[in-house]
């Protein structure tokens, strides 16, 4: 009985907040069906008087959001299996291999998750200038092809690898880039989604160094579109909803797709820390 | 599933280099005009004492792109660029349109890429200081120049020029006319002195039956900063110090100017800091009556309101006279040329301003929808400027709008945190503006600059 | 477990250096060197914009601690960092515990929804937020019948940005909680209950000292992107009204990248990388201090 109530308060409360956590959601949906007029009168109702979808095709008439959408998801998938692959290299040699100093470089990458963008980026927004990489996507995937972060999960993850494996593998006369490739990249397949989920939101919202540095329209990212957008249609409520809507949706599927694996991932990496 | 999510990322991938290598090929097209064989176009030399003659072939006749970066009015500026592409077939001007925020951070960085950047830039004066650097002057006599435009004299650098005015703008008050109508008021009411103003706002503004507004008379929300800045020589203080090296943005006469401001909301209720937070929206709206503005401001209501049905007035005074200034003005500057692009890019740009200034058809179409005041002083009776809001309502008086010089953006940025400070944050206006006043000084001393305030004619007064 | 052996095989020796090679150099060229010449920068006026690169000495480090931007930007940056992560960390616990409870079903359905604020980019979920917060036609002044012009009245801006940012960020704290909680050895509860203990002592003694792990982890990583926050400033109040909701990193944006005085800016960058090495000293001093 007692059990019961319990229950039905925490059924109660999480309700609640899983409703507060999605209403922004379900407002902004609601909101990209509704003409400026609309969204701007001082009468409020949830739902579109008149449904209508002209935000969403002025959207791409007015402004190429559809291709902004493919660089970003070029750029975001690009990176994020590069990190990936950075990530699980630099793991598993620290994770597995004894010798000198790892300790030391481990510590090293440790430290480098505490430098601020705010110290790196005038640096090294200097730097590609001077290297004349600017509007190249060069210049977005070269910064973050390593992270302090995704090393640190993947070492953690490749920790729980049974030495035994590796070593029956190399028994068979697989050399390390075999048993890498073949045995141990598939065997994390957990930490992988996680860093994959983590990664790719990282790029997909990255404002400012895309900002900086890409300055051909049809080069540019998503993010750094919808402040163009902003900036240039800022009384255009509608089309913002709409192009926020469109801008979210992507990585709201992929999380989806990845999201069981995505849990026992950051379960491996980063509790056991 | 792991294979069809492969196949997902797979195809999403192809799909954007195939869109990666689509691009390429559409700016190879972009950069292959068609070669221009013929020099002699039988058309008319444009302009009078500027001339341009277009019976000329540039670059040799060969295909040439170049790119024009502009921060606003992208139409208007392409369809300068395809008159100018249709004179010369061989010439390709890409109209850039990067926004206002953060224009002036991405041109110095694209103009260090030399000829990989802009050959032409919009510029606004405030930013000077960053571009001068990459800028080539005007390859036209300057005399010829300012016989045109006789605002041109205030840029001359050494004897060139880098940039100028082509057309001056200044703000006005623009009201909804069938708010103003509803409120029973009538074209005798545009208020001339400040308390007519007060009168007409109050008579606009509308409240509920809780007492909250529902439409405010008089909205300067998010525009405090640069409605204030100007209004203290009404208030009987210059803008920067005698030798014009510092801000007196403190002044006794920008205090009184701010506390008027303040006063229109608190003590006469005329509008409201939380109602409509951006004048400029809320105006689009029809809830607020009556805005302050600039010229640009005609532009904005037609491409975001179309539909309001507004009117001009111009600022009024303490008593309806002539004051010392009514406000100051600014000039909307021509655009700049990358002194690093290459010689044929160079060649095009120069041959581009020299068309670009000595066009009537050009200059006339920039002022109209800009809404400025042509800075040529020719067009000034021109038919169709000479019934524009601009000309209308400040024409008759330009004389007596200040310029204060290519003011420094950190004037605007700080008297925007003194504004908000004082308005919002209830801090001490004194206060507020000896701290905005002692940070702009100290950029103003970083960017060596001068104002203009001494070349006003009536300075003495 | 048995011993490791040493590197034997050339191709693990091969692939050790080729692994730590790359690393080293790549963390030299984008970090060493980057805050070298942040360092160097810091003492010159600078802007490479119009190529300007003049030795000032001192003058930025003496600009920025009689800046009252700057300690108010402190201010603000410490008080949301304390707030935002006290309250993820709180709600994250409390919603996995609940979770992991056996009474509760759909399991799988909450842990998405929570999850759902922080995989969706910042920038398009703060113009969200910003048209929430309206005062005319929000969702929030509508719903909750309030008139408070959230994002221009200094009072409610700062606190504005902090509950967008809880909003965005709990689900990050509910799944890595979850996660410890999942991997927790079984047992110990077992014979907890053998001893009596109540849902509060079990949870106060058993399970919040096994969660430490992860506990550090959340809060230093944490600490490390709230201390670097600056998005939200940007999209929704650009640090007004006045200066009030100035963070630290939004102060060295606006300096390097609207002002131009990258000096200035690299001072106060180099401000922030040791304040972000005190507070995760702190948080693993304080944690460690608990073990006992």
């Amino acid at each position: 009985m007692k059990h019961k109530t319990l229950k039905t308060v925490l059924y109660i409360v999480l309700a609640l907040l899983g409703v507060v956590t999605v209403f922004p959601f379900v407002w902004m949906v609601l909101s990209s069906f509704k003409t400026n007029n609309e969204i701007q009168s001082i009468v409020q109702t949830l739902l579109p008087q008149e449904a209508i979808v002209d935000n969403y095709l002025n959207l791409q008439q007015t402004f190429d959001f559809l291709r902004y959408f493919l660089n970003s998801i070029f750029i975001a998938v690009a990176v994020t299996v590069i990190v990936i692959y950075t990530s699980c290299l630099c793991g598993y040699v620290l994770g597995k291999y004894q010798f000198k100093g790892k300790n030391v470089i481990f510590g090293f990458v440790m430290m480098t998750m505490m430098v601020p963008w705010s110290v790196t980026i005038i640096p090294r927004y200097t730097m590609f200038m001077e290297a004349g990489l600017q509007d190249t996507y060069i210049s977005l995937i070269l910064p973050v092809m390593v992270s302090g972060f995704g090393i640190f999960m993947m070492k953690q993850n490749m920790e729980s690898i049974p030495d035994e494996l590796i070593e029956a593998a190399r028994m068979d006369g697989s050399n390390e880039f075999q048993t890498f490739h073949k045995l141990v990249l598939p065997l994390c397949k957990n930490g992988i989604s996680a860093i994959a989920i983590f990664q790719f939101l990282w790029v997909w919202e990255d404002y400012l160094w895309p900002y900086l540095m890409i300055d051909s329209e049809k080069k540019q990212l998503l993010a750094v579109g919808l402040t163009l957008f902003n900036g240039r249609y800022s009384t255009d409520y509608g089309g913002l909803f709409a192009a926020t809507t469109i801008s979210i949706l992507p990585v709201i599927i992929v999380y989806v797709i990845f999201q069981k694996r995505f849990v026992a991932g950051v379960a491996a990496g980063a509790v056991k820390g | 599933m792991k294979r069809l999510l492969a196949i997902c990322l797979s195809f999403i991938l192809l799909l954007s280099l195939a869109g990666c290598a689509g691009r390429d090929s559409e700016a190879d097209t972009a950069a292959g005009g068609v070669q221009d064989t013929q020099a002699d176009k039988g058309l008319d030399v444009m302009g009078e004492n500027v001339t341009y003659d277009p019976n000329h072939l540039v670059n040799n006749g060969d295909p040439i792109s170049i790119d024009w970066w502009v921060w606003a009015s992208e139409d208007m500026f392409r369809s300068i660029a395809e008159a100018y592409e249709e004179i010369h077939p061989n010439v390709t001007i890409n109209v850039i349109n990067n926004p206002w925020d953060g224009f002036f951070t991405k041109l110095p960085l694209a103009l260090q890429r030399e000829e990989e950047g802009p050959t032409l830039f919009n510029v606004h004066n405030s930013y000077e200081n960053l571009l001068l650097n990459y800028m080539e002057p005007y390859d036209i006599d300057t005399e010829e120049l300012t016989a045109d435009y006789p605002s041109a004299s205030t840029h001359l650098m050494d004897g060139k020029i880098y940039y100028m005015d082509y057309g001056l703008s200044t703000g006005m008050y623009y009201y909804n006319k069938d708010l103003w109508e509803e409120a029973g008021l009538t074209d005798d009411d545009i208020p001339k002195t400040w308390d007519e103003f007060i009168e007409v706002a109050q008579k606009l503004t509308k409240f509920d039956e809780n007492g909250n507004m529902i439409q405010a008379g008089y909205n300067y929300n998010n525009y405090f900063n640069s409605t204030v800045i100007g209004l203290n020589y009404q208030f009987g203080d210059n803008l920067f110090s005698a030798d014009g090296k510092t801000s007196l943005v403190d002044s006794d006469g920008m205090k009184e100017a701010v506390s008027f401001l303040i006063d229109l909301y608190e003590k006469y209720q005329v509008g409201d800091k939380d109602f409509g937070t951006n004048y400029d929206q809320s105006f689009y709206q029809g809830q607020s009556a009556i805005v302050f503005a600039w010229g640009f401001f005609v532009g904005n209501l037609a491409a975001n309101a179309p539909d309001i049905n507004y009117g001009t007035f111009e600022i009024p005074t303490s008593d309806g006279g002539t004051p010392y200034a009514y406000y100051r003005y600014n000039g909307e500057s021509t655009p700049g040329i990358n002194k690093n692009a290459t010689d044929a890019q160079k060649e095009v740009a120069q041959d581009f301003i020299r068309f670009f200034l000595a066009s009537d058809e050009v200059q006339i179409r920039l002022s109209a929808e800009g809404g400025l005041i042509p800075a040529k002083t020719a067009l000034m009776e021109a038919p169709e400027l000479k019934d524009t809001p601009i000309v209308r309502t400040v024409g008759p008086h330009i004389d007596r709008y200040i310029w204060p010089g290519a003011m420094p953006s950190t004037v605007e940025n700080n008297m925007k945190i003194a504004g908000e400070d004082i308005l919002y944050n209830g801090k001490d206006a004194a206060d507020a503006l000896k701290t905005a006043a002692d940070t702009i000084d100290i950029d103003l001393a970083n960017a060596d600059f001068t104002s203009s305030e001494s070349l006003y004619a009536y300075y003495e007064e | 477990m048995f011993k490791r052996r040493p590197l034997q095989s050339k191709s693990e020796i091969w692939m050790r250096n080729i692994a730590m090679g790359f690393l080293i150099i790549y963390m030299t060229i984008f970090l060493i060197v980057p805050v070298i010449i942040v360092v160097a920068g810091s003492f010159h006026q600078w802007n490479p914009l119009n190529q300007t690169y003049n030795w000032i000495g001192l003058d930025n480090y003496i600009r920025m601690f009689s800046y009252p931007t700057f300690w108010q930007s402190m201010a603000n940056t410490v008080i949301f960092c304390v707030v935002v992560v006290i309250f993820r960390v709180l709600l994250g616990l409390a919603i996995a515990y609940a979770l992991n409870s056996k009474l509760m079903k759909h399991k799988t359905l909450f842990r998405t929804i929570f999850y759902m604020p922080t995989v969706t980019p910042l920038v398009a979920v703060a113009y969200v937020w910003k048209i929430m917060y309206n005062p005319q036609f929000g969702l929030i002044d509508n719903i909750f019948g309030l008139d408070i012009n959230w994002l221009y009245d200094s009072r409610f801006a700062l606190i504005a940005l902090m509950v967008m940012t809880i909003w965005k960020d709990f689900g990050y704290a509910v799944i890595l909680f979850l996660s410890g909680l999942l991997s927790l050895p079984s047992d110990c509860y077992e014979s907890a209950s053998i001893d009596g203990a109540n849902a509060w002592q079990t949870f106060r003694y058993i399970t919040l000292p096994l969660l430490k792990p992860t506990m550090l982890f959340v809060v230093v990583t944490s600490i490390i992107s709230y201390l670097q926050a600056y998005v939200p400033v940007l999209v929704m109040t650009t640090g007004g009204p006045g200066t009030s909701t100035y963070l630290s990193s939004y102060l060295v944006y606006d300096q390097a990248f609207k002002q131009y005085n990258f000096g200035f800016a690299s001072a106060i960058s180099l401000f922030i990388l040791v304040l972000t090495a005190i507070f995760t000293v702190i948080s693993f001093k304080v944690t460690g201090a608990n073990e006992n």
